[in-house]
């Protein structure tokens, strides 16, 4: 199967803190690849490592390749804009744009030079469709997307980023901040979503990792413990670090 | 013994508390009626001049030319015989006043808001650190000056600018007057503004930019207008500040007695300005003292119809709020 | 990066776009800077030079001396002196004199330097101050009002020649003119001194009795209170109402505040003090002023009680002290940063304000300060130079530059205050 992300000895600093230790891993296309461990463990960081959001804060440092379809995304010739609409991301909180649902959906597009109204109409349906929230909101697109309940608007924002026709979903535990509903609702969509879209997803919940995911990465204090097949972490783990965090000893 | 002691201390404590107490409602009160005073105060004054009649100049039972006041577009100041009929009456136009006073905060409105708000964005999203912090600064002090002192500068300098470079002769004019309001009113948009858009939280702005947007697009088609109804306060804010402004206004705008004055190279006048120019010369009681204070009522109509006609914009703006 | 099949196309049009954006707000928002720049340049190069003590010190009005004359001074009469650049020697009277300039642009020639027993330090009053004995002095100034006699004033036979011809001369000819004349002069029958006004002390005391007339009145009245309605006052609709009666203060523009103390402080001030006040006062001036520095008070107070924490509040009340110790023992001492915030705020916006108190006490410029009389405080002051005839760019610089010296030397200081405040409960 063809290679999506390939990451080699990557470390990360804040200042002078050390947040990752040479991360060496492969993400493959067209799976779920989940991220779990202890909070602070780096997951989040380098989750956002994966589409430069970490540019965005001072002082932070990147050694090491990342590579994204074979190319060095860190490399000065890289487009930043370019690869996050390839890979998109979802937050843990969800963040719709204070304007309409219509409008949220279409920014993405419009800020990358599509005007016409009928592309951006049938742009908007689609997403709509394929985060599962159309048949919910196509009665009144121009509805606030602020009024929506918490569980649409993650959907929304799903919608958003599907809206650019990313190849690379990535989602900072995104369903942290839902009832149970919400987050079976997302689950499911994420499910569906493998079909078209490769996704890697950092979560807090084990049991959720265990459910979506065909590839699951252990982190602790910034190193990747172990990473491999979903069910054999789960129910066979080559390290013993990894069996205390999955049977509840520690994190 | 010791238990009536204590008895009467909790007594004389309990008293002293109530008196307190008393105080300090009575002193709110105090402070609450201050408003109510003045809007009496110019009510009794001001309405006098329209129901009343005056001795001016030895000519008894003078009225106020009701309907000239609000519609005439010169401020005589004096008696006029308006049907012709023998009957003098007190000639004040102020309508072409209300007009100018609305065009020239329409026009200094048209320059500071977009200055204050580009000057916002650098201050909060664009500018190095320090160098923002030094602007913010400067913004504020620039909001300290005292409005005398920018009224001098514009007659001392501005007009020094505007008389080389226009066909403008002497130190009045109403591009000084706009001049000079845009500068009185800048600030305030501006620290406004920045406190808007510093409200925006940092999770709308990495959801933009997560799109593949650029920070000039994230700044201006998402965090402005999120940040919208803050800023829109601050233009009202600024319009209240410039409709009532005098001191400064009257050193620039050349005191204008008729008009409505559209023409930028000219004298102009407007309603607060007017209310201050001449005070010296009038008496206690007499028409043309308390027609200033019908003015007075006329200006405080004028803001309350702004802000009420503003603050309904500003609901209709901001129906997708945070 | 390969781009992809041109789906989307993050094109060179936005990055131009962007670019001139960025310019475009980069520019404007030094438009500030260039304003603020050229006000305090404008005020500091223009009133600078006229910055000195005696102005500051001095009357605003011109102090006429009495007329004196000058005894009678032979021609060989000669006392030594190198005049400097710009003086004008009289070698036969020993004295030298400038051109010089009233605020109002007239001329004028001042007095400039006086040899030791120089006729002119021996001059004779005249009228009702006949035979007293003056000395003229350096720095004193003549608008008018000069009579000049020639050396044929004396006949032959010692007595006054009927035919004696005058010098004509007018101050407006100038220092040089006087000089030559007085080398042909005996005797000086009259001449006037004045002791050049334009000063602005009593603007000054002015602005401070307004301070503090002002806080003494608003600020107990402002913490009291804010004091009330932030730790006393119930939640419902009567405070709420009282709240937004207060609020709409700030809303009022500073003439409306000027008619009310016209209309109102004034005659009350009058009807307070009735045998000592006969129009405009500075009484009136302070209490119209308290009415307009009350909200910031209160709000100000309002604001450092917020930050007070409820812990305080709440020790102080489990201990068994009621509701008014815990408020003026424990919150009010809490809050006095922000009282003093208040203060400097409450000052800083009484001297800037101009309008109201050219309504509430008036426009009269005076050096003889009484809070029962009119006064101009240094913004009026401003504001009356600059609205008069003959405006005096000069002078109303120099006042800015001492109001913008107060005025954001203040600023400076609440941000310190508040800064330290917060460092305080964190």
């Amino acid at each position: 199967m063809a290679i999506a992300f390939n990451v080699e000895n990557l470390n990360f600093y804040y200042e002078d803190k050390q947040a990752l230790k040479n991360i060496t891993m492969q993400i493959k296309k067209s799976e779920i690849t989940a991220f779990i461990g202890p909070s602070g463990c780096g997951k989040s960081t380098f989750i956002r490592t994966l589409n430069r959001m970490n540019d965005l804060i001072q002082g932070t440092r990147v050694e090491g390749k990342i590579e994204y379809e074979g190319q060095d995304i860190y490399d000065k010739k890289s487009d930043v804009i370019e690869l996050r609409t390839r890979v998109g991301m979802v937050f843990q909180k969800p963040n719709p744009f204070p304007m309409s649902i219509y409008d949220n959906i279409a920014y993405g597009p419009r800020a990358h030079g599509i005007k016409d109204k009928n592309t951006l109409d049938s742009i908007v349906e689609d997403s709509l469709q394929k985060a599962a929230l159309w048949n919910e909101v196509k009665d009144d697109l121009k509805k606030s997307a602020l009024a929506l309940s918490g569980g649409q608007q993650q959907r929304l924002c799903i919608a958003r980023t599907l809206a650019l026709k990313p190849e690379v979903i990535l989602m900072d535990e995104p369903t942290s901040a839902l009832d149970p509903v919400g987050t079976i609702k997302i689950e499911e969509l994420i499910l569906e979503l493998k079909k078209e879209y490769t996704i890697v997803i950092v979560t807090h919940n084990m049991q959720q990792a265990a459910r979506i995911s065909d590839k699951t990465a252990f982190f602790y204090m910034g190193e990747i413990i172990e990473f491999d097949e979903t069910s054999k972490i789960f129910t066979n783990p080559a390290k013993e670090q990894t069996e205390d965090y999955i049977t509840g000893k520690f994190g | 013994m010791q238990k009536m002691n204590q008895k009467s201390n909790i007594q004389s404590k309990k008293i002293i508390s109530y008196v307190l107490k008393a105080l300090l409602l009575l002193t709110t009160l105090i402070s609450a009626s201050a408003i109510i005073l003045i809007v009496y105060q110019l009510a009794v004054r001001g309405l006098r001049p329209l129901f009343g009649v005056y001795t001016v100049d030895g000519f008894t039972d003078v009225k106020l030319n009701i309907r000239y006041f609000f519609t005439g577009m010169e401020y005589i100041g004096y008696l006029k015989d308006f049907n012709l009929d023998g009957v003098l009456e007190g000639a004040y136009g102020i309508g072409y006043l209300i007009i100018n006073t609305i065009f020239n905060v329409g026009l200094s409105l048209l320059l500071a808001t977009p200055i204050g708000i580009l000057t916002a964005v650098f201050i909060v999203k664009m500018a190095p650190n320090k160098l923002g912090q030094v602007l913010q600064v400067v913004v504020e002090m620039l909001a300290a000056v005292p409005s005398v002192v920018i009224g001098m500068f514009g007659q001392g300098f501005i007009a020094g600018i505007i008389k080389n470079v226009t066909s403008v002769t002497g130190n009045f004019s109403l591009l000084n007057t706009v001049i000079v309001l845009t500068i009185m009113i800048l600030p305030t948009i501006t620290m406004m503004s920045t406190t808007a858009l510093r409200a925006i939280p940092r999770s709308i702005e990495e959801g933009s930019l997560a799109l593949g947007a650029t920070e000039t697009q994230t700044m201006f088609k998402v965090v402005l207008p999120a940040a919208k109804s803050g800023i829109f306060a601050g233009v009202i804010l600024a319009v209240g500040r410039a409709l009532g402004e005098a001191s400064a206004v009257s050193l620039v705008a050349g005191g204008s007695g008729s008009g409505p004055n559209f023409n930028i190279f000219g004298r102009t006048n407007t309603l607060s300005s007017r209310i201050l120019m001449g005070f010296k010369e009038v008496s206690e009681g007499s028409l043309d003292f308390e027609v200033r204070f019908t003015m007075g009522l006329v200006l405080i109509a004028v803001i309350l119809f702004f802000n009420i006609v503003l603050n309904a914009i500003k609901k209709r703006v901001a129906n997708y709020e945070l | 990066m390969q781009l992809k099949s041109g789906w989307l196309t993050m094109n060179s049009k936005q990055k131009t776009k962007d670019i001139i954006i960025r310019t475009t707000t980069y520019v404007t928002s030094f438009i500030s800077v260039f304003v603020l720049a050229s006000i305090l340049i404008f005020v500091l190069v223009e009133g600078l030079p006229l910055l000195n003590f005696d102005i500051i010190m001095g009357d605003h009005h011109h102090t006429y001396l009495p007329g004196v004359k000058i005894p009678y001074t032979a021609t060989d009469s000669y006392y030594e002196y190198t005049p400097k650049a710009g003086e004008y020697y009289s070698p036969r009277y020993g004295v030298a004199f400038k051109d010089e300039q009233t605020l109002e642009g007239e001329p004028i020639i001042e007095l400039t330097y006086v040899a030791q027993n120089s006729p002119f330090s021996r001059a004779i009053g005249i009228g009702n101050h006949a035979g007293e004995i003056y000395a003229l002095e350096v720095g004193q100034v003549f608008m008018s009002g000069i009579l000049l006699w020639s050396d044929d004033y004396f006949t032959e036979g010692g007595s006054i020649n009927p035919d004696a011809t005058t010098i004509p001369y007018q101050v407006s000819e100038g220092a040089k003119r006087f000089a030559e004349a007085l080398e042909e002069t005996f005797y000086i029958a009259t001449i006037a001194p004045v002791i050049l006004g334009g000063g602005i002390r009593g603007s000054i005391i002015t602005t401070l009795y307004l301070i503090v007339l002002t806080l003494v009145i608003a600020l107990p009245v402002g913490i009291l209170s804010a004091l009330y309605i932030h730790e006393l006052a119930p939640q419902n609709w009567f405070t709420d109402f009282l709240r937004s009666l207060i609020d709409m203060l700030t809303g009022v523009p500073s003439i409306i505040y000027g008619l009310m103390g016209a209309a109102f402080f004034i005659p009350l001030a009058q009807s307070m003090f009735s045998n000592r006040i006969d129009s405009g006062s500075i009484i009136s001036g302070a209490m119209t002023l308290s009415v307009i520095v009350l909200p910031v008070i209160i709000r100000s107070t309002e604001s450092a009680l917020d930050v007070v924490p409820k812990d305080y509040k709440l020790a102080s009340l489990a201990l068994g002290a009621n509701e008014t110790q815990t408020i003026f023992k424990v919150m009010l001492p809490n809050a006095l940063p922000g009282i003093l915030s208040a203060s400097l705020l409450a000052i800083g916006r009484i001297m800037g304000e101009s309008a109201a108190l050219i309504f509430a006490i008036g426009t009269v410029i005076t050096d003889d300060v009484s809070i029962f009389r009119q006064g101009t405080s240094l913004a009026v002051h401003i504001w009356a130079s600059m609205a008069s005839e003959n405006p005096n760019f000069a002078l109303a610089a120099t006042i800015s530059i001492i109001l913008l010296v107060v005025v954001l030397s203040i600023n400076l200081l609440i941000k310190l205050i508040t800064y330290k405040f917060m460092k305080r409960f964190r």
